[in-house]
C-alpha cells in the first residue's frame, strides 16, 4: 500500500490541535473580557480655547523646552474625528508633536445637526477655520501660523493657504485629496455614481453610518470579516483587544456631514475635479493653487484605498511654492497615523521639517523667492530622496 | 278606462289584494302607538306641540303608505303598471349588458397584464433562478404591478391617499432594489466558494493540501478580496449603487411626506417647518457676522 496523496490524518490531527487551542483561548478572552480593560482615547489633556457654534479649538502645550516658535493648528476631516490622532499611550501624534516642541491647536468640528446642514465649503474654511486662525495670530502675537491638513480637512488647508497665503508659514497636507479625476481609488469611482443633491434633499445632513457602511463596503473581505477573524484569534491578548477596541471606538464614531458642504465637496471636487485646476469657488472667490507659495510638504499613504497615491502627488507641482516635498509612506489611510513603524517616521520628520523652517524664516526669505522650484519626493522605505525636480 | 271583469288569479288582482292587507295590518300598529303615546303625554292639550320627532315620522310614513297604497290598488294604476312591465326584462338586459361588457373590458386589462407579465419575464430565463428571479421580479413590479398604485386618487382626501400608496410603492420598490444590491455583494462570497474547490481540487490531485486550517482560510479571504475588488470596479454594481441609493432616497422622501401629514394634525413643528426657521437662522447669523466685521 503507497503513500497517500493527501495527508488526511495530519490535516486532522492539526484541525483537533487548533479546537484545543481555541478552547483554551477562549477561556482567557473571557477572563480579559470580563476585567476592567483600559479602552480611553484621546487622553492627552487639552484645554478649550476657542468655541463658534458646534466647533471648538483645542490647545495642547508643548512639553519641552526646546519650542518651535511657530504654533501649528491642525485641521481634521468631517468624516470621523481628530481623537484618531491620539488614540493610545505610545501611539499618538498628538503626543509625539509635543515631544518635538510643537505647540498644538487643533479643530474639533463637533456633532453637526440638522441645523447644520446649510453649512458651506465657504462656512468651514472662510468661517470657522479663518476666525481660528485669526483667534491664534492674535492670542501668540504672531503673523503667520503652521497649518496641518488630515484628509479633507488637508483639502480644506489647502482650499485656506490659496485664499490667506499671507496668515500661513507652512502648510502639511497628509492623505489629502486634491485630484479627484482618478480611477485608481474605489471612492473615486463610486462618487462618479452618487447623485449629490439627491442624498442632501434626502437626508439633510449625510449620517456618519452611511458613510461608514461605505467605507466598509470598499474591501468587505477584510474590513467585516478578516479583521474580526483577526479579533477573535488574538482576543486572550490583552493588550490587543485594548487597543482593537479603541479603534473601534475611534472608527464608528462618524459624525453626519454637513449637508451643503457634503454637496459641494462631492460636486466640485470628485464629480467636477475643479481645485486641482483652480477653478474651485469658495465664497465667492476662485481658490488659485498659484496662490500656495508657502512650503508644502505633502504625505500620503502607497496603500491607501481611500485616497491613493494619484489623488494626493499631483499638488505640489500645481503650487505657486518653491518648496515643496512630496513623502509616500508604506502605509494605508490610518496607519500613516497610527502604526508603529509610521510613528517613528511621521511626527518626527514634519516636527524636523517645521523646525528647519522655523529657524531658516529670516535668512532664507530672499533666497528662497529667488531660488528654483525644489520639488522632492520621498519614499520613506527607500529612506532617500528618490527624486528631485 | 275599461271595463272588464277582475280576473281573480291575474297578478293585477293579487298586488291590489297584498296592498289592501298590508295598509289593514299596519293600520292598528300605528294607531297603537298613537295611543301609548297619548296615554303617557299628560299635557295631551300641548300634545301637538310637543309630539317626539319618532311620532311625527311614524304618522308621515303612515299617511305616505295609505296614500300610495289606495292610489295602487284603482285598476288603472295596476293595469298601466302591468303594461309597463312587459319592458322589464328588456332594461334589465341593456343594464346587465352595460355592466358586462364594462367587467369584461376590466377583465381583458387584467388579462392583458398578466399576459405582459409572461413578456417581462421573457428577457430573463428561470433556469437561473437564483441570478434572475430578483431581477425578474424588480422588472415585474416596475412593469406591471407598480401603476396599479399610482391611479390617480379622487375626493377630499387624494393628497393623504396617495401619499400612503407612494410610501408603499417606494418602500417595495426598497426591498426589490436592496435584495438585489445585496444578492450581488453575496455573489463574491458564491465566486471565491467555487474558485476555493477548483483549488482545493488541484491541490488535491498534486497532493499538495496544506496541513494548516488557517491556509485554507487565508486562501478563500485572499479570493474573496479578488472577487470583491472586480465586482466594484464594474459599471454593473455602479449602476446598482446608484439605482439602491435612488431607492433608499425615495422610500425616506415618501416616508417623510406621510409623517409630515400626520404632524400636521398635531400641535408639534413639522421637519419642513424646522429646516425653514434653521435655514432662516443661519442666513440671520451669516448676516450678524458680517456686519460685526464690517464694525
Amino acid at each position: 500500500m503507497g503513500q497517500p496523496k493527501v495527508s488526511v490524518d495530519l490535516i486532522l490531527s492539526k484541525l483537533a490541535e487548533d479546537a484545543e487551542r481555541t478552547q483554551a483561548k477562549a477561556q482567557r478572552a473571557s477572563d480579559i473580557l470580563f476585567e476592567p480593560l483600559d479602552t480611553d482615547i484621546a487622553t492627552t489633556p487639552y484645554d478649550i480655547v476657542y468655541e463658534e457654534d458646534r466647533v471648538k479649538l483645542k490647545i495642547y502645550s508643548s512639553t519641552t523646552d526646546i519650542k518651535i516658535q511657530t504654533p501649528l493648528l491642525v485641521v481634521y476631516a468631517l468624516i470621523n474625528r481628530e481623537t484618531m490622532l491620539d488614540l493610545q499611550p505610545g501611539r499618538s501624534v498628538v503626543q509625539s508633536f509635543l515631544n518635538h516642541g510643537i505647540d498644538l491647536y487643533m479643530v474639533d468640528w463637533g456633532y453637526p445637526t440638522r441645523k447644520d446642514m446649510f453649512l458651506t465649503i465657504d462656512d468651514h474654511v472662510n468661517g470657522y477655520m479663518n476666525n481660528m486662525v485669526d483667534f491664534i495670530l492674535a492670542k501668540q502675537k504672531l503673523d503667520k501660523i503652521n497649518l496641518m491638513g488630515i484628509c479633507m480637512g488637508g483639502t480644506f488647508s489647502v482650499i485656506y493657504a490659496a485664499l490667506y497665503p499671507k496668515k500661513i508659514k507652512n502648510l502639511i497636507t497628509t492623505v489629502t485629496p486634491t485630484h479627484f479625476d482618478t480611477d485608481k481609488g474605489l471612492l473615486h469611482t463610486w462618487m462618479k455614481y452618487i447623485d449629490a443633491d439627491q442624498m442632501v434633499g434626502t437626508y439633510g445632513n449625510i449620517p456618519g453610518d452611511i458613510m461608514n457602511f461605505g467605507f466598509l463596503l470598499l474591501n468587505p473581505a477584510r474590513l467585516m470579516i478578516d479583521k474580526y477573524v483577526g479579533f477573535i484569534e488574538n482576543m486572550d491578548n490583552k493588550k490587543f483587544v485594548e487597543n482593537f477596541i479603541r479603534m473601534e471606538k475611534w472608527i464608528f464614531d462618524s459624525p453626519d456631514v454637513p449637508g451643503e458642504t457634503f454637496r459641494q465637496f462631492i460636486k466640485d471636487c470628485y464629480q467636477d475635479n475643479l481645485l486641482i485646476q483652480s477653478k474651485m469657488r469658495v465664497g465667492g472667490k476662485r481658490v488659485n493653487l498659484k496662490n500656495i507659495t508657502m512650503p508644502l510638504l505633502n504625505y500620503y499613504g502607497r496603500y491607501d484605498h481611500l485616497v491613493p497615491p494619484e489623488a494626493c502627488e499631483l499638488l505640489t507641482s500645481k503650487v505657486g511654492s518653491k518648496d515643496v516635498e512630496d513623502v509616500c509612506l508604506d502605509s494605508g489611510h490610518i496607519g500613516i497615523y497610527v502604526s508603529s513603524k509610521c510613528q517613528k517616521e511621521f511626527a518626527p520628520r514634519i516636527a524636523g521639517w517645521l523646525k528647519a523652517r522655523d529657524k531658516a524664516k529670516k535668512k532664507t526669505r530672499t533666497k528662497q523667492s529667488s531660488a528654483k522650484k525644489t520639488r522632492r519626493k520621498t519614499g520613506v522605505k527607500a529612506k532617500h530622496t528618490r527624486g528631485t525636480k | 278606462m275599461t271595463d272588464r271583469p277582475q280576473d281573480k288569479t291575474g297578478s293585477e288582482f293579487i298586488l291590489s289584494e297584498w296592498l289592501k292587507t298590508t295598509t289593514e295590518f299596519w293600520k292598528p300598529w300605528f294607531s297603537m302607538w298613537g295611543g301609548i303615546s297619548e296615554k303617557t303625554d299628560e299635557t295631551a292639550a300641548k300634545k301637538d306641540k310637543h309630539r317626539t320627532r319618532v311620532e311625527e315620522s311614524l304618522e308621515t310614513t303612515r299617511k305616505a303608505w295609505e296614500s300610495m297604497s289606495s292610489m295602487m290598488v284603482e285598476p288603472e294604476t295596476i293595469e298601466s303598471l302591468f303594461k309597463g312591465s312587459s319592458g322589464l326584462p328588456v332594461i334589465l338586459m341593456n343594464l346587465a349588458q352595460t355592466s358586462w361588457t364594462g367587467f369584461m373590458h376590466l377583465q381583458q386589462k387584467w388579462l392583458e397584464n398578466v399576459g405582459r407579465v409572461g413578456e417581462s419575464t421573457g428577457s430573463y430565463t428561470f433556469e437561473n433562478l437564483d441570478e434572475d428571479s430578483l431581477k425578474v421580479w424588480n422588472e415585474l413590479y416596475e412593469k406591471e404591478f407598480r401603476k396599479y398604485l399610482n391611479i390617480p386618487q379622487l375626493g377630499l382626501t387624494r393628497l393623504y391617499q396617495e401619499n400612503m400608496l407612494q410610501v408603499t410603492d417606494a418602500y417595495n420598490l426598497l426591498q426589490a432594489n436592496v435584495a438585489e444590491f445585496f444578492h450581488l455583494l453575496y455573489l463574491p462570497i458564491e465566486k471565491s466558494l467555487k474558485s476555493m474547490q477548483v483549488q482545493m481540487t488541484e491541490l488535491t490531485d498534486e497532493g499538495e493540501l496544506p496541513e494548516d486550517p488557517k491556509t485554507y482560510y487565508q486562501m478563500w479571504i485572499k479570493a474573496l478580496e479578488g472577487q470583491y475588488m472586480t465586482l466594484f470596479q464594474s459599471e454593473e454594481y455602479g449602476q446598482h449603487l446608484r439605482k439602491t441609493l435612488a431607492s433608499v432616497s425615495a422610500f425616506s422622501k415618501a416616508k417623510k411626506a406621510v409623517l409630515q401629514d400626520v404632524l400636521n394634525m398635531l400641535p408639534v413643528p413639522t421637519q419642513k417647518e424646522m429646516d425653514e426657521l434653521y435655514k432662516e437662522i443661519y442666513l440671520l447669523k451669516k448676516k450678524i457676522r458680517a456686519l460685526e466685521k464690517n464694525t
